[in-house]
Parts: structure tokens; C-alpha cells; sequence
């Protein structure tokens, strides 16, 4: 083509060159006029641009996968993170983590969408101006020279800090600044746990408790499958011993609100936390009788537990010696020394509790502020740095904390985003995402992950690793100093690889490497304490005890300002947005309270008000609260603002109290505040009876493992009769038909595979006035019921995951009159949404109610969070049904891939988001026509039922019944 | 063509498949980008008869490592010369690997010409064959409708004010309208369909010159199209493979303005004001449609199915319609144009096999 053709070209485009806008403005118009202007209907002008320099092995619309660690919490999981057109837009568990073996928790998947939010912290600031890394340097160096100077104290506040090369380079800070010490505090603390392996081993460790091993485990109050340490490892280990029929391992629960932990145990007591003792003492007894202990008998009074109960949890334990675990959660250091004796007597210690290769996920010892804020408050501290902490929020004197931090001379904080700490500080860091920097982590010792950053920093921030570097006079980058601390203290750990690049190369595509850690010699277990044991809490006291909580949801609060999880029901109470005061039944009528009264906790000059909620199964005399919610300065989704703002929808209430200013009351004052709220509930009934009939529907099957091992095949006669008596001709399926199998009794509730689903399939955030009116949009849900008849003591509680069963005769697709939903041949319930229209029909005859319909168009008005979006997924529009598809997309991507591989698609090939995510591996997905698939044979089962299966539905999902390993 | 031959030679070659098939799938895949066997000169060189220009050890050590070889060893920098200067790829081949193809090469090289040219296209027919695309030539002339509209108005005021003779000649020029937008007319668009749309691009980039006289395969360019669902268009370093040789159009000595500007983003690059080319984006899906092109192509779909005449393209156009009818008539029943060896399988008709 000439030069002069294409000018000819371009002239006659600019001729009948109408856009699209244009267009619709001229059908307005008229048709003649439309007629006249030659008919250009024209595409949008959109642009393809592509790279100038592609990377080799970067395919455009090719997601890739990188091992990374998560920086959600200290508990450090491997993830892999799926990177799309250099995008980080999920996280998932890394199957080759030699501790979390695949599967991660909500608020570690929860992850990539904080990388994508606006309120993080854009360029470092002095005071409240933008400043330059330069100014910011100069500043703090001044600052701290002229500190030392002067002889005063220069202070590093962070929390646990399980990374080697960020402990490497504070090693460097403090050489550098003799006067500088580092204050180290856990806002969730496991502080008793150091404390007491002081006192009975030597040292101050938190001991890996390796629940994969145990047999029988007792917990008291650690609620180790929701948030106590390292929740995706253990549930990971818990789960792979609660196979009935294999193996089934026997788990008991003392304590004083419902968790995740309890209601999942065999054996729940409902216990307050000034009971704890005694129990444990008297657990302890009756143990030291059966193995001839010799040591000294610690004393205290008599436990208010049933003796029953006592003896046979003695009984489970003596049959599992060195194969049972005791753990607990208490912050009594007494309640500690006493679990370390039973762990002890049953020979646990080396087998089930490795205390050789401790964790360091939890290293703050107890009362690490209480000295700091004294000295600030003497005004010895010249230069005060809070590394990534919040120590005046997310701890019980974090007001004094605040108060006293204008005491030093030079206050600096690194943070992420202007939380309340950052907000007071004179200088202030920024630093970068998980996804935007290298680093490492030791999560248990001999355990060692990578950080490696999948974008470049989206804002001009610097890792908090560089920052210690510039302050300690060696600048370097972050990559360099990690790598060579790899090279002179990691690799020469261990001996199996003798090159250092292999040895990286390696760990950098595993994400982690499993080194043999030279083991401390094992102390001898001391007995001292056991004597002198004094309780730290008061048994009697005005009002109710006291236990504040990290919640599944939001654990310490550090995300707070993170939509997916303020959103996420709380998986016992199913409360979102918000935290709220739970009673038992018998005080919220003695205190004439019920749900969504405001109630005031108040204790030592401090309260907060919230709406109170009555939790089955909890321990009378006992007020729990959620902590991380209700912060003042986290960012507007923390402060509950409406999510559409077009909307006439008020401001809502806000989004729950704080609850770590009582945090270090054990007993608070409990009064009715007068008023009550009515809460964001996602479920709001708690039996399996239809109301009205009393006759009880079996949507969640539980039974004991007795029960379990004897054979009945009644119920899947049942279910195959109620098939054939289908209305409409039975769909044929002659490839695949999908189907999906979900393990009750290895569910724990955790919520993992609903922050999945959300990052995988685009959900939308519809906000704490739209769940009021039942219209959240989660794709999958847990259902909970609660059960008072069978529980020995207290209730039972027991959780179901519920998605689209993707139903053979589907009463959805009878009714829709656009034939919007239908049926594949491969046995899915396909929703297009172009053809919805809208009427919700299908959702009114869906007997399971998954389907979601968008009451509005909630596309994110923060432009930075669509980058958190699949582009394998749509998003959807206001007026149309949606609803789980089985991850569609997934299932499409491996067939092609298979196709021009020229195969079969193999079984476990196909993955959807809510089964990958699963730490305790309850969900499998497959092909049901594959005889061999693990699906097929968990669905041919004799336990397998699939819920309503008696209406004649057909759904494809499977379901194992809940088994409790119980007598009887 | 390139297919045609390869598939042919396939064909020829059936007492061994295994082997054979194996190695010329993996030619296919690393070297038809560049070479054809007895198509003549691509980018490199044709490899028709390659075992007789050089001994067996030479062509495998260079298949191997062509870098090396085109740093030190003379046939190959002679050979380099001779290709303006592009360089071989490494494509990472093992020992066995490149064996292997050289047998193929040796086998397809020594192929009759009539089995090679078993399913060739007439001499006079351009490079591909034309597939009529299943939605040309029907639909509604949208102008058209505005003017049927507009002239039965005018034939009923014509009735209604008494003049009969004016309403009945109108009524002809109705019927004939009516004519040519319901089918009487050979090209007219599908309401919102964007068929035939063909912007102008910031270089007027010819496919009609690299696809059809220099023949190289589409996945040279659009490589992630066999690895992906987007087909991509290409990074510049991949123009710039062969641009970093060829500035001129062939016999000009001067360089090509459109070649320059090319260039001149390509050493943007790495600099902060680096702007690479904006191409005007010509194929747009409607919302809630996914179109995987990697799927289409592990079922053996030609690219001109979709997009017509690639290679007699001066300037790219939407030769499709791209509506659901058009994709669902060839999910149904492959065109009956296409050629029996595109043996496939049916695409399938769910409706969440694209929509989702």
C-alpha cells in the first residue's frame, strides 16, 4: 500500500467514522437521519498494545504460577500465586510446603486483594506531607544519631519477625546503634506458652505441635483449626486423621465460647477460662494415677467439669501415649505448666510436640509493651521505629501506647497504610505489599520460605529490610541482602546441595526448603513450677469473664480495611460486618437481652457498646468478643461505609467495636445499653426443622463413628428411588458429568473456599445493608446447624458447605422463561447471563438457595481493585442471576489444554477454586461418569447422600456424613 | 500450504507412524515457522533436501546450537548471509530430537511430488483457499430498513391524499427496497455486527506481504495463539527478529517509513518515555462470550475459517461476522468448504462452553 492509499483510507474513515455513542444518539433521532449518515456502526476504538520486549515464557492471556510465601499473618503458609499478564490475581495454598501441604485460609487468600487497595500509603510522609526517600533518611539518621548521642533509648517495636534476613539486618541496626534494643509483642500473644516451657524446659519456646501425629487431642480454648498459630497446617494435619474407617482420631474441646475448634471436636465442655485450671489439674491427676508419677502433684480446687467427662478424656489420652496431644490457649501461665506436665507424663514431648525445632510464629513474651510505654513515659526514649506493628491499636494499652509515643523525639513508623500507629508517627515508611517485595520466613525452625515479589511496587514505597539497611549505614536491596544471607546462613545448614545457585534456583521455584536444623539438645522436663502453681486469673468477679478473640474472619484486625473479609459470615455466629458480644442462653435471659440488643462491656474505665449475640453451647458467666473490628483508622470499608455510594442507602452503622481496650480485663461489667440493631446475618435460623411441621429435614447428616462402621444401604436406596420417579426425561450425559464430593466430617468451617470462590469467580462486595436484606452474593456458603439433643454437654455445632448442586432435574431451569438456565451434557447448570432477564424465578424454585441475583451493579468504584479481577470470569451486570458454576472456567482450561496435548483429561486435573483452597482437603471434584475417579467412588459410597435427593432434584453434589468419634 | 504439505507427506509416510508423526508434529511446531520442505524460502531457508547440502553431524550440532555455530563456523555465517541476517533460534532440541527430524526431513524431502502436492490447491488460486463464511449474505441492510420505512410512509401519504398513480409508483420503489435489504444484495451487515470493519493502524502493516508472499505461518506472529485463549499480537521483538535486518521494502534501497516507526518504538524500549504501537483493535466478542483460540486450533481450525484471506489482506479487516449464529453454524456442521482432512471434533453446543 502506498503512502498515498493509506492517506485515501484514513480520509474515508474520518468520513464514516460515527462512534458507537453517536450512533445510538442518531437512532434517537430519527431513521431517516441514521440512513443518511451511511450506517456506520462502528466498534468501540479500543487499543492492542503490545509489549515491546515480551520476557521469554510470558504468554499473553497465559496465567503463570509462582511459589511465594504468605505475608497474611506470622504463621508464614506457602502459597502459589497465579500471575495474569503480570498481574497477582490469587493466591493459593502451595502443595509442596513442606508445613501447610497446600490449601490456605481466608485471610491469607484475602492477600492479593489488599495489594490492589487505595488506602495503602503511597510515598513516605513526614507528618502528613509527601517526602522523599532522601528527606525521610536524613531525618530518621539525624534523629537517631542525635538519640544516641544523648544517651537515650532507641526502640524497635514489631511484632514476631519469623524472617531470618529481616532479623539479619536489625542485627546490623542494633550493632550500629548500641543504645538500641528490639521490642518484640504478639497481638494475639502465645506469651504463657513461652513462659511455661521456661519454667518446665529451660526455654522460652513455642514448641510445633505436630497434630498430623496425634491420636487424641485435648485443647483447651486453643482454637487451633480457626486462628491459634498456624490454623492451615494444623487443619491440614487435623483433617488427614479424621477419616472413618481408616483412621479417626479422637479430639476434645474445653472451652468458653463456640469456635471452630469446638465444633468440630468429639467431646466439647463448655468451660470458663477461670475453670480452666482446676479441669486441667484434675485432667492431670487422674492421668498421673494411671502412670505412676512421682514428681509433685500440683493443687487446686476441685473442677467443676463432670468427672465422666474427665475420665473419659484421661482414658482416650492413656490409649494414645506419645500419640496424643494437649494444647492450650490460655494466657494463664499456670493452666501451660500444667498441659506441659500432662504432655509430659504421656510422652509426648519429642513425638507430638517437637521442642527442638521450635516455631517462631509467636516470640512476643508477655507484657513486652508494658515496659516500653514506661519508658516512653519517662521520656528515656529518644527514637522510637514500630516495624509493620500497630502496637497503639491491636493491644489492650493501646491508647497509653498512643499517648505516650509523642514522648520520644523521633517517632517512625513502617507501615503499609496509616493505621492508628502510622497516623501518630512523626515519619512515615512505606512498605510494600507481600507480592511486591522479596523476603523469607522460618515459620517453624528448619523450615525456610521465599518471598518473591510478583509486580513491581505499584506505589513508591520500600521494604521495611531496606529501610533498617539505609538507617544502619550498609544500603542494599532487598533481593541481594536476602540472597546473601541465604548464601552464608542458610546453605551451609544443610548439606544435601552443594551448589548455592542450585540450592536457590530450587527453593525459589518450591518456595520453601525443609533443612534438618541442628536440634538443641532436649531439656529434661522440670517439675519446679508444678508446686508453686499460682493462677493468674481471679475465679470470682464482678459481672462476666472476659474473652476477647481473633475471629476467622479477620483474626488480629490487620486486614480491616479488606471488603472480602468484613463481608465473610463469621463461620459459627454468621454475622458479618461487624463483631458482637455473645452470650450463653441463661444469661441473656437473666440479663432479659437478645439478639441485636446493644449491650455496654465495661471494666477499669474503659467500654464499648455492641449488639449482643446468644450462642448456643457457650459457657454461662462468659461474654466473648471478636477482636480487629471497630478500628478507627484502618479506612472506610473498616468503617462500614455504604459500597454503592449512588445509592440512597444511609450510612450504616458502623462496623463493630474495638475490643482490645478491654483485652487485658479478665471480668467486664455487662449492662444493657438500651436499643438494639438487627445484624448482618447470612443465615438465620439454626435447626434443620421446618418451622410449623416440626418435622426435621436431614440436610446435614451427623452420626458417631459406631454408628458410621455398621453398614446401611437403606439411604442410597432411597435416594436412587426418588430418581427414577423424575417428571421430566432424565438428561443423558455421553462424555463427562461433573460432580463434586464434599467430606463433612473433614469441613471445618474454616471459610477458606468462600474467599476463594470470591477472588476466583469475581464476586461482588454488596455491603452490610444489602446482607441484612439477604442479598450477599457468595457463590458458596456455609451453612451451620445447630444440634442441642446430642451433645453431652452444651451443643453441637456442624457446618456444611452449600453451592449450586447442579441438579439433574433442576427446578431452576423448568421455570425460566428465556431459558437463561440450562442443562450441559456434561451435567452442569449453565447460567448466561445475556440472556437473564432478570425475573428470579429460578431462585424462588431453587430448593438449596444459592442462586444470586445483582440488585445492582457492584463494579468496584475503586478503579485499583479491578486489577484484583479474573479475566477468565465475567462480571456480571445489574439485573441477572449468577450463581456457582462449578468454576467453568477451570474446567474449560484444562480440556483445552488436554485437547492440544492430545489426551484424556486426567482425574484431579480439574480443580475448582473452593476445593483447591481447602486446608483440610474436604471437597473433590470430578467426572462421576469415570468409574475410577475419586469422585465417582466417593459418590458410590454407602454413606455418600446428597441433600433433598428425596424431592427427586438429582443433585451432583456428594456429601459424607458429619462422624463424631463418639461411644454411641 | 504449508499444512497441505505437511499432511501430505503424512499421509505418504503411513507404514511408520509413530515416529514419523512424532517428528513431524514437533516440526511443525519448532520449525514451520520458518522453513517449509519444498515450499521454497521462508525466513530461513527450505529444507528440501538439507541432508545432501551438509553432513549428518554438522545440521544436528547446528539444530542444537545454532548460536555457536553462527558465532564460529563458517558454512553457517555464510548461511546467515544468505538469510539477511536472521538468526536461527534456539529451540532447545536434544541430540535425539534433532535426530529425529533430520530423518523426518530426509523422509518428507524424498517424498513424490504428487503425494506431497496430494491436496495442493490449483496454481491459480491465491496461497489459501477462500472459506465463505456461513453468515455472508444474510442479515438485514440496515440503511435499507431506514429507507423501506421512509418510502412507506410516504407511499401511505401518498394513498391519503388521493394521488393513486404517485402511491403505486411508490409502491414499486417499496418492493424493490425491500428487495435489497432482505437479501437481494450481496453485502450488508447483521444489526451490530461489525463484518468487514477495517481500520486504519498506526503501521500499515501488510498481511498480504509477510503471510502471503513470504508465507510465514500465522504462529511466527501470533505464537501464543496455539498456547493460549487470546492470539495475541506480537511483542515487538518479534517483528524485530527480522526488522533488525530489513529496513526497505524489497528492491527499494531507501528504508520504509513504516518499518522506521517500528523501529523507533523498539528502541523506546527500557527508556521511561518507551511507547510501543497502539493497534486499533479490529475483532471485538460481544460481553459474557469467552473464545479460546488455543481450543480451536488443538481441533485443527485454520485461521482463515475465522478470519478469512488472511494473507490477500493489504490492510486487516473483520472478514466474520462473529455472531453466535456464525459460531454455532460451524459448531454444528463444519463448513462444507473445508477440506476432509480438517478432521475434528464437533465443537460443543453448550452454552456455557463460551458463555460464563
Amino acid at each position: 500500500m502506498t503512502e498515498e492509499e493509506r492517506l485515501k483510507f484514513e480520509e474515508q474513515d474520518k468520513a464514516d467514522g460515527l462512534t458507537r455513542g453517536d450512533f445510538l444518539k442518531a437512532l434517537g433521532a430519527s431513521f431517516a437521519a441514521l440512513a443518511a449518515s451511511g450506517c456506520g456502526l462502528r466498534p468501540p476504538k479500543e487499543k492492542i498494545i503490545p509489549l515491546i520486549d515480551q520476557p521469554e515464557g510470558a504468554v499473553p492471556g497465559v496465567s503463570r504460577w509462582y511459589a511465594s510465601t504468605c505475608g497474611g499473618c506470622e504463621a508464614s503458609c506457602g502459597v502459589i500465586v497465579k500471575s495474569r499478564d503480570g498481574r497477582p490475581i490469587k493466591m493459593e495454598g502451595n502443595p509442596d510446603h513442606p508445613l501447610t501441604r497446600g490449601g490456605l485460609c481466608a485471610r491469607g487468600q484475602a492477600t492479593v486483594l489488599d495489594l490492589y487497595d487505595n488506602q495503602r500509603l503511597k510515598q513516605p510522609m513526614e507528618g502528613s506531607a509527601p517526602a522523599s526517600w532522601k528527606a525521610v533518611d536524613d531525618a530518621v539518621v539525624k534523629g537517631l544519631d542525635s538519640a544516641a548521642r544523648k544517651g537515650k533509648a532507641i526502640r524497635i517495636v514489631s511484632r514476631s519477625l519469623p524472617s531470618p534476613s529481616l532479623n539479619a539486618a536489625l542485627a546490623k541496626f542494633l550493632k550500629k546503634y548500641p543504645t538500641a534494643k528490639h521490642v518484640v509483642y504478639d497481638p494475639i500473644s502465645s506469651s504463657a506458652i513461652l513462659e511455661a516451657h521456661r519454667s518446665t524446659h529451660g526455654r522460652a519456646v513455642v514448641p510445633h505441635y505436630r497434630v498430623e501425629r496425634a491420636r487424641a487431642i485435648v485443647s483447651f480454648d486453643a482454637d487451633f483449626l480457626g486462628s491459634w498459630i498456624s490454623p492451615v497446617e494444623f487443619t491440614k494435619s487435623w483433617a488427614a486423621n479424621r477419616k472413618p474407617g481408616e483412621i479417626m482420631s479422637w479430639h476434645a474441646q474445653f472451652e468458653p465460647r463456640m469456635s471452630v475448634t469446638g465444633a468440630n471436636a468429639d467431646l466439647r465442655v463448655p468451660l470458663r477460662p477461670s475453670e480452666e485450671l482446676a479441669a486441667a489439674v484434675a485432667l492431670g491427676k487422674l492421668i498421673a494415677g494411671k502412670v505412676s508419677w512421682t514428681g509433685p502433684l500440683p493443687d487446686a480446687p476441685p473442677s467443676t467439669v463432670d468427672k465422666a467427662l474427665l475420665l473419659e478424656t484421661a482414658e482416650r489420652l492413656l490409649g494414645s501415649r506419645k500419640r496424643s496431644l494437649v494444647i492450650s490457649g490460655s494466657s494463664d501461665v499456670a493452666v501451660q505448666v500444667v498441659v506441659n506436665w500432662i504432655n509430659e507424663m504421656l510422652g509426648n514431648y519429642g513425638e507430638t510436640i517437637d521442642i527442638a525445632h521450635p516455631s517462631m510464629q509467636k516470640q512476643g513474651p508477655a507484657g513486652a509493651l508494658d515496659g516500653l510505654i514506661a519508658e516512653l513515659e519517662r521520656g528515656e526514649v529518644g527514637a522510637l521505629i514500630v516495624l509493620e506493628a500497630n502496637p497503639a491499636q491491636d493491644q489492650p494499652r493501646g491508647k497509653e501506647f498512643a499517648a505516650a509515643m509523642g514522648k520520644a523525639a523521633l517517632t517512625v513508623a513502617l507501615a503499609q497504610r496509616r493505621d492508628e500507629t502510622a497516623a501518630l508517627a512523626r515519619i512515615v515508611c512505606a512498605t510494600p505489599h507481600a507480592l511486591e517485595s522479596w523476603g523469607d520466613a522460618e515459620p517453624v525452625s528448619g523450615v525456610v520460605s521465599l518471598f518473591q515479589p510478583l509486580l513491581s511496587p505499584l506505589f513508591d514505597t520500600r521494604p521495611a529490610l531496606e529501610s533498617l539497611l539505609a538507617w544502619a549505614g550498609q544500603p542494599g536491596s532487598a533481593y541481594d541482602f536476602v540472597k546473601e544471607h541465604w548464601r552464608t546462613d542458610v546453605f551451609p545448614r544443610q548439606k544435601e546441595v552443594h551448589a548455592f545457585t542450585a540450592f536457590w534456583d530450587e527453593a525459589l521455584r518450591r518456595g520453601a526448603v525443609s533443612i534438618a536444623a541442628a536440634a538443641a539438645p532436649a531439656a529434661a522436663f522440670q517439675t519446679g513450677e508444678l508446686a508453686r502453681l499460682k493462677s493468674a486469673r481471679r475465679s470470682t468477679g464482678d459481672g462476666f469473664e472476659f474473652v476477647p478473640y481473633p475471629s476467622v474472619a479477620l483474626g488480629d484486625g490487620r486486614q480491616a480495611n479488606n471488603p472480602w473479609l468484613q463481608e465473610l459470615p463469621d463461620p459459627v455466629s454468621k454475622v458479618s460486618w461487624g463483631n458482637v458480644a455473645s452470650f450463653a442462653q441463661a444469661d441473656a435471659q437473666r440479663l432479659g437481652i437478645s439478639e441485636g440488643s446493644m449491650v455496654k462491656l465495661s471494666a477499669g474505665g474503659k467500654s464499648l457498646e455492641l449488639p449482643a449475640y446468644v450462642q448456643p453451647g457457650q459457657a454461662a458467666g462468659v461474654v466473648a468478643v471478636a477482636l480487629g473490628y471497630g478500628r478507627a483508622e484502618a479506612g472506610p470499608v473498616a468503617a462500614n461505609f455504604p459500597t454503592v455510594k449512588l445509592l440512597p442507602i444511609d450510612r450504616e452503622d458502623g462496623g463493630g467495636a474495638d475490643a482490645y481496650p478491654l483485652a487485658g480485663s479478665a471480668w467486664v461489667a455487662v449492662a444493657a445499653a438500651g436499643g438494639s440493631v438487627v445484624l448482618a446475618k447470612t443465615q438465620i435460623f439454626d435447626s434443620q426443622t421446618v418451622p410449623f411441621t416440626d418435622q426435621k429435614r436431614e440436610l446435614l447428616k451427623e452420626t458417631t463413628l459406631p454408628e458410621y462402621l455398621k453398614d446401611s444401604r437403606e439411604t442410597d436406596a432411597a435416594k436412587e428411588a426418588a430418581d427414577e420417579n423424575g417428571l421430566w426425561p432424565r438428561h443423558q450425559y455421553p462424555g463427562h458429568k461433573w460432580g463434586m464430593a464434599i467430606n463433612l466430617t473433614s469441613c471445618t468451617g474454616c471459610s477458606s473456599c468462600v474467599i476463594a470462590c470470591q477472588a476466583e469467580n469475581n464476586i461482588p462486595v454488596v455491603g452490610k445493608a444489602e446482607v441484612r436484606k439477604g442479598r450477599e452474593m457468595h457463590w458458596i456458603r456455609i451453612d451451620r446447624y445447630v444440634d442441642e439433643s446430642k451433645a453431652a454437654v452444651g451443643a453441637d455445632v456442624a457446618f456444611q458447605p452449600m453451592l449450586c448442586q447442579h441438579c439433574d432435574n433442576a427446578p431452576c431451569e423448568t421455570v425460566c422463561p428465556v431459558l437463561a438456565t440450562l442443562h450441559s451434557n456434561e451435567g452442569l447448570n449453565m447460567q448466561v447471563y445475556n440472556r437473564c432477564v432478570g425475573t428470579r424465578y429460578c431462585a424462588n424454585n431453587c430448593p438449596y438457595k444459592v442462586r444470586r441475583f445483582n440488585w445492582f451493579d457492584y463494579a468496584h468504584q475503586d478503579e485499583l481493585q479491578n486489577m484484583a479481577l479474573n479475566p477468565d470470569v465475567t462480571v456480571r451486570t445489574r439485573g441477572v442471576m449468577e450463581k456457582c458454576t462449578f468454576c467453568t472456567q477451570r474446567i474449560y482450561s484444562a480440556k483445552f489444554g488436554a485437547d492440544a496435548e492430545k489426551r484424556a483429561l486426567k482425574d484431579g486435573e480439574l480443580v475448582p477454586a473452593c476445593a483447591q483452597s481447602c486446608p483440610a482437603d474436604a471437597i473433590v471434584f470430578g467426572d462421576l461418569n469415570d468409574p475410577e475417579s475419586r469422585v465417582a467412588k466417593l459418590a458410590k459410597e454407602n454413606h455418600s447422600y446428597r441433600v433433598l435427593a428425596e424431592i427427586g432434584v438429582g443433585p451432583s453434589v456428594f456429601y459424607q456424613p458429619k462422624v463424631r468419634n463418639r461411644r454411641a | 500450504m504449508l499444512a497441505v504439505l505437511f499432511l501430505g507427506a503424512s499421509a505418504w509416510a503411513a507404514p511408520a507412524p509413530s515416529e514419523f508423526q512424532k517428528h513431524a508434529a514437533l516440526f511443525m511446531q519448532k520449525c514451520s515457522k520458518c522453513h517449509s520442505i519444498g515450499g521454497g524460502q521462508r525466513v530461513g531457508p527450505d529444507l528440501a533436501g538439507v541432508a545432501g547440502r551438509h553432513d549428518k553431524e554438522w545440521i544436528v550440532g547446528f539444530m542444537m546450537d545454532p548460536d555457536s555455530y553462527l558465532q564460529k563456523d563458517a558454512a553457517a555465517k555464510k548461511l546467515l548471509e544468505e538469510n539477511h541476517g536472521v538468526r536461527m533460534e534456539n529451540t532447545h532440541l536434544t541430540r535425539a530430537e534433532a535426530e529425529g527430524l533430520l530423518e523426518f526431513l530426509k523422509a518428507a524431502s524424498g517424498a513424490p511430488p504428487s503425494a506431497r502436492r496430494e491436496e495442493a490447491v490449483p496454481a491459480d488460486e491465491p496461497l489459501f483457499m477462500k472459506v465463505r463464511m456461513p453468515d455472508e449474505g444474510r442479515g438485514v441492510s440496515m440503511p435499507g430498513l431506514a429507507l423501506l420505512l421512509l418510502i412507506c410512509g410516504a407511499t401511505a401519504f401518498a394513498w391519503q391524499s388521493g394521488s393513486r398513480a404517485g402511491a403505486g409508483l411508490l409502491l414499486v420503489a417499496v418492493l424493490a427496497t425491500a428487495y435489497w435489504t432482505f437479501g437481494g444484495r450481496r453485502y450488508y451487515q447483521l444489526l451490530g455486527s461489525q463484518q468487514g470493519y477495517q481500520p486504519v493502524q498506526p503501521i500499515a502493516y501488510s498481511h498480504a506481504l509477510h503471510a502471503g508472499k513470504l508465507g510465514i505461518s500465522c504462529f511466527y506472529c501470533h505464537s501464543s495463539a496455539e498456547r493460549s485463549d487470546s492470539a495475541g499480537v506480537p511483542a515487538l521483538n518479534v517483528c524485530m527478529n527480522c526488522h533488525i535486518a530489513v529496513r526497505s521494502r524489497a528492491g527499494q534501497k531507501e528504508p520504509s517509513p513504516e518499518i522506521a516507526r517500528l523501529v523507533a518504538a523498539w528502541e523506546s524500549r527500557g527508556k521511561p518515555s518507551s511507547k510501543s504501537i497502539e493497534w486499533t483493535r479490529i475483532h471485538h466478542l460481544p460481553a459474557y462470550v469467552h473464545f479460546s483460540h488455543r481450543a480451536h486450533i488443538a481441533n485443527n481450525i485454520q485461521c482463515q475459517e475465522c478470519h478469512g484471506p488472511v494473507q490477500t489482506m493489504e490492510r486487516m479487516r473483520q472478514a466474520s461476522s462473529l455472531s453466535m449464529g456464525w459460531c454455532i453454524s460451524c459448531h454444528r456442521e463444519p463448513p462444507q468448504s473445508a477440506p476432509t482432512h480438517w478432521r475434528r471434533a464437533l465443537g460443543p453446543l453448550d452454552c456455557a462452553a463460551c458463555h460464563w
